[in-house]
């Protein structure tokens, strides 16, 4: 009589487990490797190491002050609770980082000051905005820029949309521009 | 001397961690409504889920007076007579924090 019990031969799988799983181990530390480059550009774009935004829109006159605009990201609104949302980057002048209090932006002409879209915030070196892009917006609508002043004054300037961000006006045709 | 600061370390962390979901946008939102062929009920909030009560939502005419000054209630609600002239609705939480609604986008009852 032996004392040892003759082992089991397993099933297939488990064979196959037994003779790769090292190697296997091995693949699973590599998967995160896939996802750098990705990774490494979110965080350039980010930091701003690529420059304001994936595409830039570029120099903008308002009145006497003048940014740069920048689309955060070169594609289509995303969709939020609050509707779809379009996020523009902005570095004001370099004279005029000093004199202007606060940069708005809004599809179409603002009534009022009151009601002059959304406010950029953060530095002036680079600042960012989340532009609501109501669903009947029009190809052919433009993006106001209002910027106000310290000492009181208001400029504006338009941008037309199709300049401003070509993925949205895509996005418009392509969904069919709600009346 | 390290060891003695490691706990406040964690626990800054900790802070970190549990605020940073706070820093999340939070846009403002606003949705109007017809109950009836006279009144107009107006309901704002944010799209983080908060309710906006106390929040101003002036009703505006097309030239720019004021038709009815109001502030939302605790239910983050306001009920208000359509005004005879043309108007639009502004929920006003702030510069840029603004939702303009105009009269043609409100939905009958």
């Amino acid at each position: 009589m032996s004392l040892f019990t003759a082992e089991k031969p397993g099933s297939a799988l488990s064979r196959f487990w037994h003779k790769w799983r090292f190697h296997i181990n091995v693949l699973l530390l590599l998967i995160p490797l896939g996802f750098m480059p990705k990774y490494f550009s979110e965080v350039a774009l980010f930091r701003g190491d690529t420059g304001l935004g994936e595409r830039e829109v570029g120099e903008v006159q308002v009145g006497p002050w003048s940014l740069r605009l920048a689309e955060f990201r070169n594609e289509a609104p995303r969709p939020d609770p609050a509707g779809y949302m379009k996020a523009f980057n902005a570095a004001l002048c370099d004279s005029c980082r000093d004199q202007v209090k606060a940069t708005y932006l809004r599809i179409g002409k603002p009534r009022s000051l009151r009601a002059a879209g959304v406010i950029f915030f953060g530095a002036p070196y680079r600042m960012g905005a989340m532009l609501p892009i109501p669903e009947k917006t029009k190809a052919t609508d433009e993006l106001w820029i209002t910027m106000e002043g310290w000492d009181g004054s208001m400029h504006q300037a338009s941008v037309p949309l199709s300049q401003a961000s070509p993925a949205t006006i895509a996005w418009l045709n392509k969904q069919g521009g709600k009346p | 001397m390290i060891n003695a600061i490691r706990p406040f370390h964690v626990a800054l962390l900790v802070l970190c961690a549990g605020f940073s979901a706070s820093a999340l946008a939070h846009n403002p939102m606003c949705e109007c409504k017809a109950i009836d062929a006279e009144q107009i009920q107006c309901t704002g909030g944010f799209s983080d889920g908060s309710g906006a009560p106390g929040v101003t939502l002036d009703v505006i005419g097309y030239d720019e007076t004021i038709l009815v000054p109001g502030k939302l209630g605790e239910d983050s609600k306001l009920t208000f007579k359509k005004p005879g002239a043309e108007f639009y609705v502004l929920f006003d939480a702030g510069p840029g924090h603004v939702v303009e609604i105009d009269q043609a986008d409100i939905q009958a009852p």
